[in-house]
């Protein structure tokens, strides 16, 4: 199929970049939108497709997704995983370092990431910023950033030491490239596998109590302000947390923040039957805490949502919650968990897409994410209100850890895009 | 009351948590703790009662009293008793806790014996394996029949628990036994004081029902019973508290300090002790107050009385 332009009409437009939410229509030519708005010029379309008022959006953009590592026989691959995506909205997604996969090597980086041109969803690689993420060993940041690397990560890894944390801001600086670090004071979070509440109180959990986090980004916004270095906080998941970042803000330096999808819609009570599906790194937190986290994404105070995405070897985990491997899956079931913030009525729909679009490709400089003449036909169609239930069976992936198992969503994406190229279609 | 009032019968065929239970639930264990009590003391003590069952003894963590009490009580209930001693076999093979059970299941026990380093293992392998479970201990959340055993040896000088000023002294935020004592004395209506330095208490405990001290003098002040809790030594060297000798100064119970309690004071402690930094060694060995050879004794009857209880409820589920 040779599909050189693509007209979607009658559609509900929303544009976070450039706050536009009403009707109107995009044609994509080439890969790249063309026209946009509510004059939409038929005649150049070789196939147009009636959105009927539902929501068309710039493609979702995930800078948190785990990748297994590449040897994984029964595992997720990339093909799934980018599958998964594209069935849940995402035109981008990003692969961050975990201990499985630290993506700590130079050597073969750029082959790597040469090789995710296949894949119709745009895939991007962060690297390991320490060796193994051991949180002390620098990984060769500045080869892996010229073969493609878009910011050095630690996976759940913080760094414990100041001086490893100076250093590393400062050397990350001279490639203008994010250094994204978990917040949180090792010495206070080793070892925990919960919020420090009364909950885990009661069930004698080891807990990390909530000031960790604000310990840690008051330290490093520190650091960051002294090196000159770009400060990314990966999954700020408090509220003292939260007190942390608007005051580093004050401050001249480079700050970023991210937000993870479970913290946004979940909470500690989810977990309260010690289910392992809720074991998550950082832990789940109260919901003072997350109300704090939506307030603040409405405020634009939060620059990204991540999915935070994390297959696991075992659908149950197979341990009990304080043994069990933390994190859950989130590529496919993101959009329809954070729709019910938007019918809740916690935030307006454009202002959690922000973070979902133009918001991660501004931290990253990329040119997707907007609606904007030019820009890539990255593009999503959402039925707001459509009702499914999450089934980990369905999932594209051979995983099936989720934390949204069961959940009734309302809301779900009938078609992605991808440079004006149809990369899941609900329909087919 | 007897259990013929209530016409009702003991409904669980799980001990996970202490919340699990009510009064009622408690009084008929007592009531049958009791009667096993006294026939422990006869040579005429083993009944077929759990003839035909199998007992799992499955222990993550390492235990002699607790799992040989288990044993004992599921031996003289005539129960098959099997112990599996799991850190040296399987998980150190690297299989999952899900395999193990489903494996275990696949033997066909009929009751689940578990001790586990892990808050909610014992949950976690009652929904895995569908077979009734009892809770040996699970890290540092429940001891359930810890708690009752106390309890149990309570009542039996007390009549009732309900009512009396009870003291728990020393290392709460990681004792099982306390968390599982609070909840139980909570449902008996006793009055329930801790006593710990502050970094051994878990936060907010004071909204647990219980009253909170520091100063071990004032906290005894008036008590129909003390127990002390086993202190791990590595906590007592810096890390929590400065010394083991610092500790003793400061919450150690000691004759003297009995006196602040109610005459006929009872000191408790589930054992194994360390003599000389939770209690002094000649209050521990003073049969006038010290019912801590008692407790071991009430600790094999009520886990008779808990199997023989669970046992019922899987042969009444058999039948229908």
């Amino acid at each position: 199929m040779s599909q050189t332009s693509l007209a979607i009409i009658n559609a509900r437009l929303i544009d976070p970049a450039s706050g536009f939410d009403g009707p109107g229509g995009v044609l994509v030519e080439d890969g790249v939108i063309a026209q946009f708005g509510t004059e939409i010029d038929l005649n150049a379309a070789d196939e147009v497709i009636d959105a009927k008022g539902r929501i068309l959006a710039p493609a979702l953009i995930d800078l948190r997704a785990a990748k297994e590592p590449a040897l994984t026989p029964d595992g997720e691959t990339l093909s799934t995983l980018t599958a998964g995506a594209a069935k849940g909205g995402y035109g981008t997604v990003v692969l961050a370092p975990n201990l499985r996969a630290p993506l700590d090597k130079a050597d073969g980086f750029d082959g790597m990431t040469r090789g995710f041109g296949r894949y119709g969803v745009r895939v991007l690689s962060a690297c390991g910023a320490t060796r193994g993420l051991d949180g002390q060993t620098m990984s060769e940041i500045g080869l892996m950033v010229r073969g493609g690397a878009v910011y050095a990560g630690q996976g759940d890894h913080p760094i414990a030491d100041a001086l490893t944390m100076r250093r590393l801001l400062a050397y990350t600086s001279q490639f203008d490239v994010w250094l994204s670090v978990r917040p949180a004071d090792t010495s206070l979070s080793a070892g925990t596998v919960a919020l420090e509440s009364d909950w885990s109180a009661r069930m004698g959990l080891p807990a990390e109590p909530a000031i960790s986090e604000r310990i840690a980004i008051e330290r490093d916004a520190a650091l960051a302000e002294l090196t000159g270095g770009k400060l990314m906080i990966d999954r700020l998941s408090t509220e003292a947390g939260l007190k942390a970042l608007r005051h580093a803000r004050r401050s001249d330096l480079e700050i970023a923040a991210t937000t993870a999808v479970a913290h946004l819609t979940l909470n500690e009570v989810d977990g309260g039957a010690l289910d392992s599906a809720f074991r998550m790194d950082p832990p789940l937190r109260a919901e003072s805490d997350r109300l704090a986290l939506v307030a603040a994404l409405a405020d634009g105070e939060l620059d990204a949502i991540v999915t935070d995405h994390r297959p696991t070897p075992f659908d149950d985990k197979g341990e009990p919650f304080a043994l069990a491997i933390p994190g859950t899956m989130g590529l496919e079931t993101a959009l329809g968990a954070l729709l019910a913030l938007v019918h809740d009525g916690e935030i307006e729909l454009i202002d959690l897409l922000r973070a979902l679009t133009c918001g991660p490709a501004d931290l990253l400089g990329l040119p997707q994410g907007r609606i904007k003449v030019g820009a890539p036909g990255d593009l999503v169609l959402i039925d707001g209100d459509q009702p499914w239930v999450c089934k980990p069976d369905a999932f594209e992936s051979a995983r099936g850890n989720s934390a949204w198992a069961g959940r009734r969503f309302q809301g779900r994406v009938l078609q992605t895009f991808v440079g004006g190229v149809t990369v899941y279609n609900s329909k087919v | 009351m007897t259990r013929a009032e209530f016409s009702y019968d003991f409904p669980h065929r799980h001990l996970i948590s202490v919340a699990d239970l009510n009064p009622v639930d408690i009084q008929i264990i007592f009531e049958r703790a009791a009667h096993w009590k006294a026939l422990n003391r006869t040579t005429n003590r083993s009944s077929d009662h759990l003839a035909g069952l199998t007992v799992l003894n499955l222990f993550f963590e390492a235990s002699t009293r607790t799992q040989g009490s288990f044993e004992i009580a599921a031996k003289r209930l005539g129960a098959d008793v099997v112990n599996f001693a799991i850190e040296h076999s399987s998980a150190k093979k690297g299989e999952s806790l899900s395999d193990t059970a489903r494996t275990l299941a696949a033997m066909r026990p009929d009751i689940m014996v578990v001790r586990h380093s892990a808050t909610g293992a014992p949950q976690f392998l009652a929904e895995r394996t569908g077979l009734s479970v009892v809770n040996a201990g699970d890290g540092m959340h429940e001891h359930p029949t810890q708690a009752l055993l106390d309890s149990f040896t309570l009542a039996q000088h007390w009549g009732e628990v309900g009512g009396h000023r009870i003291l728990i002294v020393g290392d709460i935020l990681h004792s099982r036994v306390a968390r599982s004592n609070i909840g139980l004395l909570n449902i008996l209506g006793a009055e329930i004081r801790l006593c710990a330095p502050p970094t051994l208490l878990p936060p907010d405990v004071d909204q647990w029902g219980c009253e909170v001290f520091n100063d071990l003098d004032e906290a005894l002040k008036g008590c129909d019973a003390v127990m002390a809790l086993r202190q791990q030594k590595e906590r007592m060297s810096g890390g929590f508290v400065p010394s083991a000798r610092e500790f003793f100064h400061l919450f150690g119970l000691t004759h003297e300090r009995l006196e602040a309690c109610s005459p006929d004071v009872l000191v408790m402690h589930p054992g194994p002790m360390n003599r000389g930094t939770e209690i002094h060694t000649k209050l521990a060995d003073d049969p006038e107050k010290s019912v801590i050879l008692e407790q071991v004794e009430s600790g094999v009857a009520v886990r008779m009385a808990v199997l023989e209880l669970i046992g019922d409820v899987i042969r009444r589920e058999d039948a229908s």
